[in-house]
């Protein structure tokens, strides 16, 4: 069912203080609490260096469907995790920022459960911890590897960036890919990673207001921009290169063709601007096909991301998979393999 | 000393430039630059600090550091910088934002 695959390799397998041989032997025989943390221990390296095959020899103790999620505060520093302020079951807290972390990870992980029955990030139940306040006035959230962590933003341009749900299903989807088709974070492999947590992210929120692929905006980060900012979000999905226009940020540069592809070196060779192509073939699919987006177009998707591409995996290999998946799931000569076929011609990936 | 900043990347991947002249700063703000600059040894880093594996939606950086004769440029992944470093990303990135005038509210 699911592909192991090894990345490129690293002199150091597992790189941590108490050295493995101690680590497996807490595993198989220590208490109760010692087995939990020499498995996490074990777990978080091997993740770290995704050898998930490492990961297959330990089972996760946590049930399908059940969410751990931790929220910490880092009061403007930048040391991670920072304080913890929420836990899983926790009430809410007086703090906005933490309580958006909380709750909109939670559909993140409802949305993967529900729809691909994905038991969190890893599909083994991985914790979602969340930092929150990182840094100042920081205008940014990422995954760094094995949690999502969240700026203030600079109050002039951006809000709080966990303000949006599908921002944060974008940086939980930078984790799932990490554990599936591990896309390389450069070029083209890089801009079908960032179009695929633009995807998934952009799912969670239409699934969330159960809106169809009709009604639906296709905006990424809605909402984030700060008042007197000349744009509707960060990127568009539907229109890339249209989502701002505004003296401090410039011209939204998604190109939404190959023909203005970005081949410079900024943003790892373009990731960021590069995905409006390859986002720009999944809406076009959702909207051919018709109905919710989460339905058929993400399942395709899905299936490609889960089974099909590979870390070096570029814009051709995508469409090639997914036409193909297309059709192993619908039929040759489908609809829906129609569909994904000629959103690839049209943003000029396929001829 | 002139510098030469720009960043890309972000989740937002809106891209950040300045170039900011030591002789245009007031002197508390252009003695901040050599002391920053200092601190993080620019002119000794290497000429590319990239992070492996890299963390998705982390910036990216592009400094080019000219001081008499000196000419350096430091391409960066966030994550890879030094705590000092950053310190000095951080300031430029006020400037670059607007948000450091004379007289006002820069922290670093």
């Amino acid at each position: 069912m699911k592909r192991v695959h090894r990345r490129h390799s690293q002199s150091c397998s597992i790189c941590c203080i108490v050295p493995p041989h101690i680590l497996n032997a807490l595993a198989r025989s220590g208490t109760e609490a010692e087995r939990v943390l020499a498995l996490e221990t074990l777990a978080h390296s091997a993740r770290l260096r995704g050898q998930r095959e490492i990961l297959g020899a330990f089972a996760v103790n946590t049930p399908a469907g059940q969410k751990r999620r931790t929220v910490y505060t880092e009061r403007n520093g930048t040391t991670l995790p920072g304080k913890l302020v929420r836990g899983e079951g926790d009430p809410k807290a007086k703090d906005i920022s933490v309580n958006e972390a909380y709750d909109s990870s939670g559909v993140v992980y409802d949305f993967f459960q529900k729809v691909f029955a994905r038991n969190s990030v890893d599909d083994r139940g991985l914790r979602l911890d969340s930092s929150v306040h990182y840094g100042r006035r920081f205008d940014n959230a990422f995954w760094n590897g094995s949690q999502m962590v969240y700026g203030d933003g600079d109050g002039v341009i951006f809000q709080r960036f966990t303000k949006c749900l599908d921002v944060i299903g974008h940086e939980l989807t930078h984790g799932v890919t990490q554990y599936e088709a591990a896309l390389n974070y450069q070029d083209q492999p890089g801009a079908l990673n960032e179009s695929m947590s633009d995807v998934f992210g952009i799912l969670v929120k239409q699934w969330k207001l159960k809106q169809t692929a009709a009604k639906a905006d296709w905006l990424i980060g809605a909402g984030l921009f700060a008042k007197g900012v000349s744009g509707m979000a960060l990127r568009s999905m539907k229109a890339p290169g249209t989502a701002y226009h505004d003296p401090r940020l410039g011209k939204d540069p998604q190109p939404a063709h190959m023909k203005d592809y970005y081949a410079g070196h900024d943003d790892n060779g373009g990731v960021h601007i590069n995905s409006g192509i390859p986002n720009r073939a999944f809406y076009l699919t959702a909207d051919a096909i018709g109905g919710n987006a989460w339905e058929a177009p993400a399942k395709i998707w899905y299936t490609a991301l889960c089974h099909n591409l590979r870390p070096s995996s570029k814009f051709l290999d995508a469409a090639n998979a997914t036409v193909m998946i297309a059709g192993n799931l619908y039929g040759a000569g489908s609809n829906q393999q129609k569909a994904v076929q000629n959103a690839w011609k049209t943003v000029g990936v396929l001829k | 000393m002139r510098i030469t900043f720009s960043r890309s990347g972000g989740v937002t991947g809106v891209r950040l430039r300045t170039t900011v002249n030591e002789d245009d700063l007031s002197a508390p703000h252009a003695a901040k630059l050599r002391r920053l600059v200092k601190a993080a040894d620019c002119f000794r880093l290497p000429k590319q600090l990239a992070a492996d594996p890299k963390q998705p939606d982390r910036f990216q950086y592009e400094l080019t550091l000219e001081d008499g004769e000196r000419r350096h440029t430091i391409t960066i992944d966030e994550e890879a910088a030094t705590p000092a470093l950053l310190k000095l990303l951080e300031w430029l990135t006020d400037l670059a934002r607007g948000g450091c005038q004379d007289g006002g509210r820069c922290q670093v």
